[in-house]
């Protein structure tokens, strides 16, 4: 018998203000992989990855981790998987009554609550150091750039040292050298053999990511799988959808990822 | 028309079950946080610090200015009718019994219910909330339960402060007009007041710290999408504080004098 993958969404329907986010839509993430969502902006991509996440908690349908409904688990559980996963917000929701380290420390206060605060401090250090922020530990939130918060809000999810990643747009709105960094940070992630599930508009991200692809429209998944299998739908929604998100790229009948590589060298 | 009030009773009912949800969760959770270990420590001091020490200034001017005001008029009345005695009654009913928590209240739903609930509906709309769940870390447990014994604590405490202030101040004034000796006053004073007026004071403010606090992390909480949700948020919890506040005021008064 083949292992449940590790995060699994049935049949899950959000209503939101009087319309439906997500509309019975069913996916999977297996352990270890890399899963990307995309899909037209407003179709319910956050959303879905919010509720993969069990931070928003379905209408109808069934949301399972490891096979075990994960808004059924016990607190126990529960705290383990929120020790072994790390969320990255589109807009970083960093803490903003709180300084860079505590926005780092926090995570391991809770989960390394036997740490000492020299130890706790020694990390955070080494985590800011690698994102380029060394300097910026007693700074404000709403004193950093865009890429900063950013960043800052990915150290943050990493600082468990997660098996399975959230990603929200991880590199949208910042500049050319944090979303590098970022991409940077994804791609160890990945050779890690972290379990990612990220939404992302970025092509050469997705390219350099993507082991499967689900594809969103209307709340709907329209396509999801392998990522070469979904990158050659014949479906014309899902075409179309996979033209406007990755621009011109995907229209053309040539590999994507070739293209893309092509792109990135 | 009846489908709309279906509608609207079913709305109601839904909103209601919410709120009793979210409070039963507040008292489970309260509960928890003694025994746990806990980094909200830090919250619930600086909830202290910001509801009772950095009120403690206004408590102090209107606790004067209340007794200053009693004294006088119940000095200038009360000797025309030969009752100059129900002074020291009229102290205590009006400052200890009655205005002292009421009043205390008011000034902390004004500071402190405004502030939680903007603070926590801000929190919402930027996804700091979220972001806590992400990382495992309970809004009720860390935010809302450091809140409401902060609030309920800082309440307690301001209401015997005013409590002093108000007798203290209509002390000095009483030295202006109508000079009375220090042991006599607040001779006077202990011999008039009852330990049921003490319960009842600290029944109403222990009460009154629970419900403006509940109030407002619930309204804060109640923001969802937008941040034109957040003044809203505000002015329900003053709001509602306020009317809560006054029956629940009503009802100990009833329940301990009558």
């Amino acid at each position: 018998m083949s292992e449940p993958p590790l995060i699994e969404l049935r049949e899950v329907t959000v209503t939101s203000g009087g319309y439906d986010a997500l509309a019975e839509a069913s996916a999977s993430f297996p352990e270890g992989r890399s899963t990307v969502i995309m899909g037209p902006s407003g179709c319910g991509k956050s959303t879905l990855l919010k509720v993969a996440a069990g931070l928003v908690p379905p209408d109808r349908g069934r949301v399972l981790y490891s096979g075990e409904d994960l808004f059924g688990l016990s607190a126990r559980r529960m705290h383990a998987l929120r020790a072994a996963s790390g969320f990255v917000f589109q807009d970083g929701a960093l803490w903003e009554n709180k300084s860079v380290f505590e926005n780092l420390a926090l995570p391991l206060q809770i989960h390394a609550s036997s740490l000492a605060r020299t130890d706790v401090e020694k990390k955070v250090a080494r985590m800011l150091e690698r994102g380029g922020l060394a300097d910026s530990a007693n700074l404000r939130p709403a004193q950093l750039s865009a890429g900063e918060r950013k960043i800052v809000s990915f150290l943050r999810a990493l600082m468990n040292e997660p098996s399975l990643v959230y990603l929200d747009e991880p590199t949208v709105s910042i500049d050319h050298v944090a979303a590098e960094k970022i991409g940077l940070m994804i791609r160890e992630l990945k050779a890690r053999g972290c379990s990612i599930v990220a939404v992302t508009h970025d092509s050469r991200l997705a390219s350099t990511l993507a082991d499967r692809m689900v594809v969103l429209s209307a709340g709907r998944v329209l396509a999801e799988g392998e990522f070469d299998a979904v990158k050659s739908n014949g479906d014309p929604r899902v075409r179309g959808i996979l033209s406007q998100v990755l621009g011109e790229i995907a229209s053309f009948d040539t590999d994507l990822l070739e293209l893309l590589d092509t792109h990135e060298n | 028309m009846v489908a709309a009030l279906g509608r609207w009773a079913n709305r109601k009912a839904r909103d209601l079950s919410y709120a009793l949800g979210f409070f039963f969760q507040v008292i489970s959770e309260t509960v928890l946080f003694m025994r746990r270990k806990q980094v909200a420590f830090r919250v619930l001091v600086l909830q202290i610090l910001f509801t009772g020490v950095e009120a403690m200034g206004i408590v102090s001017l209107v606790a004067l200015s209340i007794g200053a005001v009693i004294i006088v008029e119940g000095g200038t009345i009360l000797p025309r009718f030969g009752q100059t005695s129900l002074l020291y009654s009229i102290l205590i009913v009006v400052i200890t019994r009655e205005l002292g928590p009421i009043l205390t209240a008011f000034i902390i739903i004004a500071r402190s219910g405004t502030a939680i609930a903007t603070e926590l509906g801000n929190m919402v709309v930027s996804h700091e909330i979220e972001a806590y769940m992400s990382v495992g870390i309970n809004p009720i447990s860390y935010l809302v339960v450091p809140r409401v014994l902060g609030v309920t604590i800082s309440m307690m405490a301001l209401t015997v402060y005013f409590n002093f202030f108000g007798l203290v101040g209509s002390f000095l004034v009483s030295q202006l007009v109508n000079p009375v000796p220090f042991g006599e006053y607040f001779r006077e004073l202990l011999a008039t007041i009852t330990p049921t007026d003490i319960l009842s004071t600290l029944l109403k403010s222990f009460l009154f710290g629970v419900i403006t606090s509940v109030v407002a992390t619930f309204q804060g909480f109640k923001v969802s999408l937008s941040v034109t949700e957040i003044p809203r948020a505000a002015i329900k919890a003053v709001g509602q504080g306020f009317v809560l506040c006054f029956i629940a005021n009503a009802l100990i008064t009833v329940i301990s004098y009558v």
